[in-house]
């Protein structure tokens, strides 16, 4: 085949310029890190890399909506620790006041001393988290669930939240669990309590001393069912903080470049620059006019 | 003495002849690096006119693989220019939808939590701008494709007059350059349309769109009109003939006309109906679950977003209802007739995003949008691939044509040299003979 002068010079510099173009586009991979910069790059990698960031949108959400109600759980339980001891201190004075050693006057100081643990209580049961919203009251949570006397105002209502892409978790305690459907109305059962001492009503006191027991244990159970549901949701965070971690090795895979390789491709490519320079320099100086 | 008399004119009309080859060989060298030039031989030595070296099958392959190159290119560069405005430049749709379920998630642990419910409502906003955005950038992408359409049609007929002219011009002296001319003219016009160029038993160029439609019969140009077609708005392109007029819209399949319609009328047009349905889907869907559920205000049957009646036009149209953008508390989180801190509506809507909503319930919402890129990217991805086939097609076609036609300067140079040689050989022999006959005459 006839080779011209003009061809040799042509098939040099098209070699250069490709050999020019991987360098560039392998040195912008290195410096971006990016191995797919557009979709088209790679359509398959970028495709599988979006539907991942999709999942890890979701999982992140997720993750955020058990994180606030993991945190307002604790301040439940607190909460419900607190009134606790209340009810166990309200239940020793109770069993006091009872007592034939004390009189009218003793009892009335010991009423007083349960109206203060009372309205410690009634704080408590009407306990809000951070952005204002009553943690007792069930779907009815923008008002104080429980009134001046201990009466609950609000449902049943339990709040689930979504703990991953395809499951929901309760996360709240309803204040019904302190009321009558549940075995005694607590809050009014430590009023009247209080009143009774007061009032130096023994018939009253002696009757609510039972409840007392049963109070103790509603607030018991529901303690219980608050740190179920918070090991629950320890048990989906770890397994999130997991599968996020791969989602993110993932997508890593998938569009970004494997340095090793890419400064191995680098050396290969700037090499066959350098040699494709030489050719043309070479078949340059071959076909010039000699002098 | 006669045979001295034809010596004289034997020698006189060979050194016309290498006279004639120095000014061939001299014109090979001038036109070494003229795009399109054939080089030249000496053909009929009594005549002296140079002969082209081309072989009008490779021209013929040349042009047809310019069509096609130029068309890869075009094609891959509008894909390019799409992909960045579906793509490029920010959070894509599907990110964005992603990001809207995150927030209605995190909103469904603090219902009543105005912070929560503002960052769905921005959420909200910030996809409808980005739908929005894109559907701006496809229909960009049409008008321009519009308007290439448009300037290369004007362009071709200007190219196609220069054939014709070509033609005029060939017809009158068959002048190497003026065939080398009309070559370069036909490529050219082949990168703009495909089409083919057949020289017929008369020595005329005509020029043949894919379909049928003749652009050049000989020394009679033909216009490539581009007009706006009444039902679409866009440009229609026909072939005018005198009164006689045919739309080849269809039937161009090569160049960059053929690229721009193929992109305008394929790809940006599915496109933009992905994103139509995209929107329609996003809206019709979000809104049965929000008007089902109730806001902090314990009323429901509110939209998320402004209804829509039908898909076409949906993405340019999609809009935060306009009560709910301007007040988060009306965002239905809650089940009807329960507290505010109720969440049942915000699950709903969360499930949402694994729900097959989309597409007449065949994908995802973030399914549907992803599809939108992905198609533009595998068709991109692909154009890439035929810019580097038809490339090295069309070098291969040039490698053989420069070892045809093309000039190797060595080789001028020595043919330069041999017919400068013989042209002096000549002139001694005439000088000779002369002399010979000046000393018969002088004895005379």
């Amino acid at each position: 085949m006839r080779i011209t002068g003009n061809r040799m010079i042509d098939l040099a510099s098209a070699s250069t310029t490709k050999n020019q173009a991987t360098v560039g586009t392998v040195s912008a991979q290195l410096t971006s890190g990016m191995r797919v910069t557009t979709p088209s790059d790679d359509p398959t990698a970028w495709l599988a890399a979006q539907r991942t960031k999709m999942r890890q949108a979701l999982s992140q959400g997720s993750g955020a909506a058990v994180t606030t109600s993991r945190e307002r759980l604790e301040v439940s339980d607190n909460s419900l620790a607190s009134m606790g001891d209340i009810v166990s201190q309200i239940r020793t004075l109770a069993v006091q006041g009872a007592s034939d050693t004390y009189n009218a006057n003793n009892r009335a100081g010991l009423g007083a001393e349960v109206q203060g643990l009372f309205q410690a209580a009634l704080d408590n049961a009407n306990a809000q988290g951070n952005d204002g919203e009553f943690l007792f009251g069930g779907s009815a949570s923008t008002t104080p669930p429980f009134d001046a006397a201990g009466v609950y105002h609000g449902d049943a209502n339990v709040r689930s939240v979504p703990s991953n892409a395809s499951l929901t978790t309760a996360v709240t305690i309803s204040g019904a669990s302190l009321t009558a459907a549940q075995g005694v109305d607590v809050m009014p059962l430590l009023s009247r309590i209080a009143t009774a001492l007061s009032n130096n009503d023994m018939p009253t006191l002696l009757a609510a001393l039972p409840d007392l027991d049963t109070a103790v244990k509603q607030i018991s159970l529901a303690r219980s069912q608050g740190g179920a549901a918070m090991n629950a949701l320890d048990q989906t965070t770890a397994a999130r903080t997991v599968l996020e971690q791969d989602m993110t090795a993932a997508i890593s895979r998938y569009v970004e470049v494997d340095s090793v390789a890419a400064a191995s491709d680098l050396a290969k490519a700037s090499q066959s620059l350098e040699v494709s320079r030489a050719v043309s320099s070479h078949i340059i100086s071959v076909l010039a006019p000699s002098t | 003495m006669s045979d001295l008399f034809s010596l004289l004119s034997v020698g006189s009309n060979a050194m016309a002849a290498q006279n004639s080859g120095i000014s061939i060989a001299t014109n090979n060298v001038a036109n070494a690096n003229t795009e399109g030039y054939s080089r030249q031989r000496l053909g009929d030595v009594s005549s002296g006119q140079p002969v082209r070296i081309q072989d009008n099958l490779l021209s013929g392959q040349i042009q047809t693989a310019a069509g096609s190159l130029a068309m890869s290119q075009a094609f891959a560069e509008a894909l390019s220019a799409l992909e960045g405005g579906v793509a490029g430049g920010g959070a894509t749709i599907d990110e964005q939808i992603g990001a809207l379920f995150s927030k209605v998630g995190q909103a469904a642990a603090a219902p009543t939590d105005s912070a929560s419910r503002d960052a769905v409502v921005a959420a909200a906003r910030a996809l409808v701008g980005g739908i929005q955005r894109r559907a701006a950038e496809v229909s960009e992408a049409r008008k321009a494709a519009d308007t290439r359409i448009r300037d290369n049609a004007t362009q071709a007929t200007a190219l196609a007059k220069q054939l014709a002219a070509a033609n005029t011009a060939v017809a009158k002296s068959g002048d190497p350059a003026a065939l080398d001319q009309r070559d370069k003219i036909a490529k050219h016009l082949g990168e703009l349309v495909g089409g083919k160029a057949r020289i017929d038993h008369d020595g005329q160029m005509r020029f043949v769109l894919d379909g049928g439609a003749v652009l050049v019969d000989g020394t009679h140009p033909a216009t490539l009109a581009a007009t706006t077609d009444p039902a679409t708005g866009v440009a229609r392109v026909e072939v005018v003939n005198g009164a006689a007029r045919r739309d080849v819209t269809a039937a161009i399949g090569g160049g960059k006309i053929g690229a721009d319609l193929k992109f305008r009328d394929q790809n940006v047009a599915q496109a933009a109906t992905k994103l139509d349905q995209v929107a329609f889907d996003i809206t019709t869907s979000l809104n049965a679950v929000h008007t089902a559920n109730a806001g902090l205000d314990g009323v429901s049957g509110r939209p998320m977003f402004t209804p829509q009646t039908q898909v076409a036009g949906a993405a340019s149209s999609i809009a935060v209802d306009p009560a709910l953008a301007a007040d988060s508390k009306l965002l239905a989180l809650a089940a009807p007739g329960t507290g505010a801190g109720n969440n049942a509506g915000a699950l709903a809507l969360f499930s949402v995003a694994t729900q097959k909503v989309a597409s007449g319930g065949t994908s995802t919402l973030g399914d549907a949008a992803l599809d939108i890129v992905s198609s533009v990217a595998v068709a991109g991805s692909n154009a890439k691939g035929d810019v580097t086939r038809d490339g090295l097609v069309s070098d291969n076609l040039a490698g053989l044509r420069d070892s045809l036609s093309g000039v190797d300067t060595q080789e001028e140079l020595t043919n330069l040299a041999r017919f400068e040689h013989a042209s002096t050989a000549m002139a001694k022999f005439v000088s000779t003979i002369d002399g010979m006959l000046g000393s018969l005459i002088d004895n005379l």
